[in-house]
Order: structure tokens, then sequence, then C-alpha cells
């Protein structure tokens, strides 16, 4: 028994410990506590008269308009849904399907244009071979300023949110869907390049090499031996992207285009909360499908 | 490079078919939406009032705004720089403090709804020890654990922003409902993760424990979850770096985070400002990320 305990001492004193991550775990909680304490939410009363009134109104509103104050019927509020899905949400929702394809697409091409450029093992002197030291640090420098340039261009456009890209774009390009679309593809640039470029320097680097060493030119590596390699988990990130896409090309319409993001803001601003609440439902529906297409396509790359 | 890839390496490469349809499936699904869109090319020339704006913004990307570029600023307005550090404070209490109840709630959905926990129980009820606790939880286990999967589904279907408008309708603008708003999707997001992390947690160790009579519980907890736990907590920080994202757009709903400067800003033609706002965004984010990734190291390997 004692000897049991002596092994368990000796292995619980040997466990692997981080000062960083004990700081890291009191700094996380403390900021938790301290946001809790100083942001004041539950400094106004959860619960007043008037809020209640304010509740009671939305939830009578939020009912269908012909069937508002009589019982439910479903035949009617299909009737009363099915006008407006023909009228306008039907065409709204395909446009916010095709706003999340289109900037994932773009979003992808611009992701691997730069993700080649951020990876340090293709921009540098000798792609792929021997250690970074090897090389002659005049050889070595403007490489290192291409992959920091490529790193910065992509920090900045993955920290900017797709909500103040797409309101920033929109004083640019006039209200059509190209803001939309571009703000999304820049913000989802940023980071399916990051991902990209990371996946792109813990390739097996043997293989590359070899490439290499068999007279392939920096762009045939590339084409040749990462796009082939990488192609597979690159899309699936695609389609993890794309979800994220859908959900986020809803609301962009917010701003005041195309989409159901439009027609929510549409109905607020005129009171209608059953048309917001359905519009809304629209989006929920479309997140829904789109999150079931992905699961599918990625199951299918990742079994190719 | 992970084993599967390593595997699909040595394999070869496999029938080009499936990957070739989905690349192709990917291009029409492109050609349908730039109909669909009606998306012209030529909007992507602004006009000459659009190359101005461009110009006059851009151009101040480089030389940010330290102090205030208006005017006429109202007596006892604080600099800029201060403005900017209180709305980068608030961004930050938003996004921690939602943190919180995402956290609580996705862990519960997650446990919930990942399939290791009850087919633990599952196994146990099997091997004879059958209490009816046991038996319960192998009949009702399935149907919990889609209820939960369910329910985060639908928490995370619907975008924090579409959360706040619908908060606001019902109740008016409170800090604490856009809180709530930020918790529910993001509640939804780590279920659904924090679910996937578990089921793929390495299996042995739990096998182990289950063989020498330990209870499904403990089984769950020092069997599966450790081996969880370092990717959970990763990803717990990814979506922090997240809500403090989130939480700066809701400034543009009205709440006094960074959102709110850099539209007012923007709106003013304070494009110095703008930039001003945005780099502080990007620091935020960054070192977030930054610290993210540190912990990762430490933890994963």
């Amino acid at each position: 028994m004692s000897a049991r305990s002596a092994t368990i001492d000796r292995l619980y004193g040997a466990r692997p410990r981080s000062r960083f991550l004990r700081v890291s775990a009191w700094l996380a909680a403390g900021l938790v506590v301290a946001s809790w304490l100083g942001g004041g939410f539950l400094r106004d009363p959860i619960w007043t008269a008037r809020r209640a009134a304010n509740l009671q109104r939305f939830l009578a509103e939020v009912a269908p308009y012909p069937l508002q104050g009589r019982p439910f019927d479903w035949s009617e509020a299909s009737v009363w849904a099915g006008d407006i899905w023909r009228d306008h949400l039907g065409q709204a929702t395909a446009a916010t399907l095709a706003i999340s394809v289109v900037a994932i697409l773009l979003a992808g091409l611009l992701a691997s244009l730069f993700a080649v450029w951020a990876a340090r093992n293709v921009s540098r002197p000798d792609p792929f071979l021997a250690g970074p030291r090897a090389e002659p640090r005049v050889r070595r420098w403007p490489w290192t300023a291409v992959v920091v340039l490529a790193r910065v261009v992509l920090t900045l456009l993955r920290s900017i949110p797709e909500y103040v890209w797409a309101f920033l774009l929109l004083a640019l390009f006039g209200p059509t869907a190209w803001p939309l679309v571009l703000a999304l593809a820049l913000h989802n640039a940023g980071i399916l390049g990051k991902l990209s470029a990371d996946m792109i320097e813990n390739l097996e680097g043997p293989t590359l090499a070899a490439l290499r060493g068999a007279g392939a030119s920096r762009g045939q590596i590339v084409l040749g031996g990462v796009v082939p390699l990488s192609l597979n988990r690159f899309l699936l990130y695609l389609f993890y992207r794309w979800e994220t896409c859908v959900r986020e090309a809803t609301v962009l319409g917010m701003l005041g285009m195309v989409s159901l993001g439009f027609w929510i803001q549409d109905a607020r601003a005129r009171n209608h909360y059953d048309e917001m609440v359905l519009a809304m439902a629209c989006g929920a529906l479309l997140v829904v499908i789109g999150d079931l297409v992905s699961a599918l396509a990625r199951e299918v790359v990742r079994r190719a | 490079m992970t084993a599967p890839d390593r595997a699909a390496m040595v394999r070869g490469p496999g029938p080009v078919g499936a990957r070739l349809v989905v690349l192709l499936l990917l291009l029409t699904a492109g050609v349908w939406s730039a109909v669909t869109l009606d998306l012209d090319l030529r909007g992507l020339w602004p006009g000459r009032d659009g190359w101005q704006l461009a110009a006059d913004f851009f151009g101040r990307a480089l030389t940010p705004a330290l102090s205030h570029e208006g005017v006429d600023i109202p007596p006892g307005a604080p600099p800029l720089l201060v403005s900017a550090l209180h709305a980068a404070m608030r961004t930050v209490i938003f996004a921690a403090a939602a943190m919180l109840p995402s956290v609580v709630l996705g862990l519960l959905l997650g446990f919930g709804g990942s399939t290791a926990w009850w087919a633990s129980a599952r196994a146990r009820g099997r091997r004879g020890s059958v209490s009816a606790g046991a038996r319960l939880r192998s009949t009702a286990g399935p149907a919990i654990s889609s209820v939960c999967r369910l329910v985060s589904a639908l928490l995370r279907s619907v975008h924090e922003l579409l959360w706040a408008v619908l908060f606001l309708a019902a109740f008016g603008i409170t800090p604490l409902a856009a809180l709530v708003a930020i918790a529910l999707p993001y509640a939804g997001t780590l279920a659904k993760v924090f679910a996937e992390m578990i089921d793929e947690a390495p299996r042995p160790a739990a096998g182990a424990l289950r063989e020498a009579g330990a209870t499904p519980a403990a089984v769950f907890c020092f069997g599966l979850l450790p081996g969880a736990l370092p990717d959970m907590t990763a990803y717990t920080l990814y979506r922090f770096e997240c809500a403090l994202r989130s939480a700066a757009v809701l400034g543009f709903f009205g709440f006094p985070t960074l959102g709110y400067h850099i539209a007012a800003s923007f709106e003013n033609l304070y494009y110095g400002e703008v930039w001003t706002y945005l780099y502080v965004l990007v620091i935020l984010v960054v070192a977030v990320d930054w610290w993210s990734g540190q912990v990762r190291r430490r933890l994963v390997t």
C-alpha cells in the first residue's frame, strides 16, 4: 500500500505544471468576475411593469396579423405565411443563400492566394529545404518581409467583423449585393488564409523537399505538392466557414441591402413583429439546412 | 500532418470522383448564386464619389487619429484615446461576462448531447450490474441526447444580433438583454463542439476504468473528460475572441462598445477616428489570439 502511494506521489509530483496556465486560469476567472461585478448588468431591475406590458404587447403582435386576437389556426397562418413568402421572403431567402455561396468562394480564392505567401516553408529562398538558418541572411529577409506582410493583412481582415466591413463597404459601393459579399469574403479570407497558411507549414517536409530535389520550381511544388496534400483539409475549413457565412448573410442585410435582414429591419421599423419573426424563422431554417448540407459535404470530403 | 493524412498518402490518392464532384457542385452553386444576385462586375468599380471616399478613408489607415477630429468638441468630453480605451473596456466586459452563461449552458447541453456519456452508461447496463439508474440511463440516454442536440441547434440557428433585435422588441434595451443575446447562440455553438470533442476523445482510459468497475460518472469525469479538456479550453478561448467581435458589433445597436464609436465617427466623416477604434479592436483580438495560442501550446502537447 505504502509503495503504491509512493508511486502515485512521485507521479503526482512529476505532473506537468505550467505557471503560465495557472496565471491564465486566474486571469480568466478574474476577468469574468470583474466583468459581472463592474458591468452593471444586474443594476437595472429585470422585471418592471413597463417591461411586462411591453412583452405582452410583443407576444400579442407576434401572432400572424389576420389571426391577432383570435385562436390560432394553422391553415390561415400558412396562407398568410405563403403570401409573404411569394411576395418577398422567398426571393430574400434565395438571395441570402446566394450571398453566402459567392462570398465563401471569393474568400477561398483570396485565402489561397495569401496563404501560400504567408506560409514560412514556401516563402523563403529555398522552399522546403533545410533549416531556416542554412540560408544567408541577405537572401532571407525579403521573404521574411513577404511572410510578415501577408500575415499582417490576414490579421487585419480577420480581426474586423463582417458587420463592420459591410458598414464601411456600403458607403463605397452603394446598396448592391457587393458590400455584403465582399464583407463576408474579406473577413473569411482572413480566417481561411491563416488556417491554410498554418496547415501548409505543417505539411510533411520530405515529400515537398523531394519535389524540390527533382528540380520543381516553387510554383510547381505548390500546384503539384501543396495543393493536392492540403485540398481536403482546405475544403473542410471552407464548409465550416460557409456555415457561419449563411448566418451572417442574413444579419448583414439589416444595414439596408438585399437579404433576409433587410426585411427583418423593415418589419421591425413598422412594428410588424409577426413578419419580423417569420423572416427570422426563414433565416433559421436556412441555417439548419446549410449546416446539414455542410455536414454532408464534409463527410464526403473526409472520405475522399 | 495528422495520421489520417499520412494514411491517405500511403493508400495513394483515392478515386478522384467524390472530391471532384464537390468542387464542381461548389462552382455550379457559385454560378447560380451570381445569376440570382444579378452580380455585375462593373458594380465593383465605385463611382467618382466612391473613389473619393475610398481615397479619404483608406488614406487615413496609416495615420489614425490621436485626438478628436471634430471642431466643436462638447466640454468635458474625454480625450479620444481615453474614450477608445473606455470603449475597449466595455467590449471586453460584454464579451467576458457573456462567456460565463455560454460556457455553463454549453457544458450542460454538450454533456447531454455527447453520445459517449450515454454509451458508457449503456455498456455498464449490459455488463450485468443492472441498477435501476443504469437501466434508466440506457433507455433515456438517446432521447436526452437528441433533445440536447436539438436545443443547441435551435439556439445557434439564430444569430446573436437577431436575438438582440428580438429582445429589444420584447423587453426594451438593457445591457442584460444584449448579454443574453450573445450568450444563447454561443452556448449552442459551444455545446455542439463540446459534444463532438467529448465523443472524439481517446477511449482506452475510459474502457480501462469501466473494466475496473468505475461508475459511469467516474468513467466520464476521469476517463473521457481529461482527453477532451485541452481542446475544449482552447475552443472556449477562441469563442471569447469571437465574443469580442460580437460585442463590438452590438455597438451598432446603441451599446457603448467599439462598434458604437466606429459608426458614429464614420457618419461624422472622422475617418482617422474610425481607424483608431478599428486598430483598438484589432489589438484586442490579436491579444486574445496570442493568449489562446500560448495556452493551447502548453495544454495540447
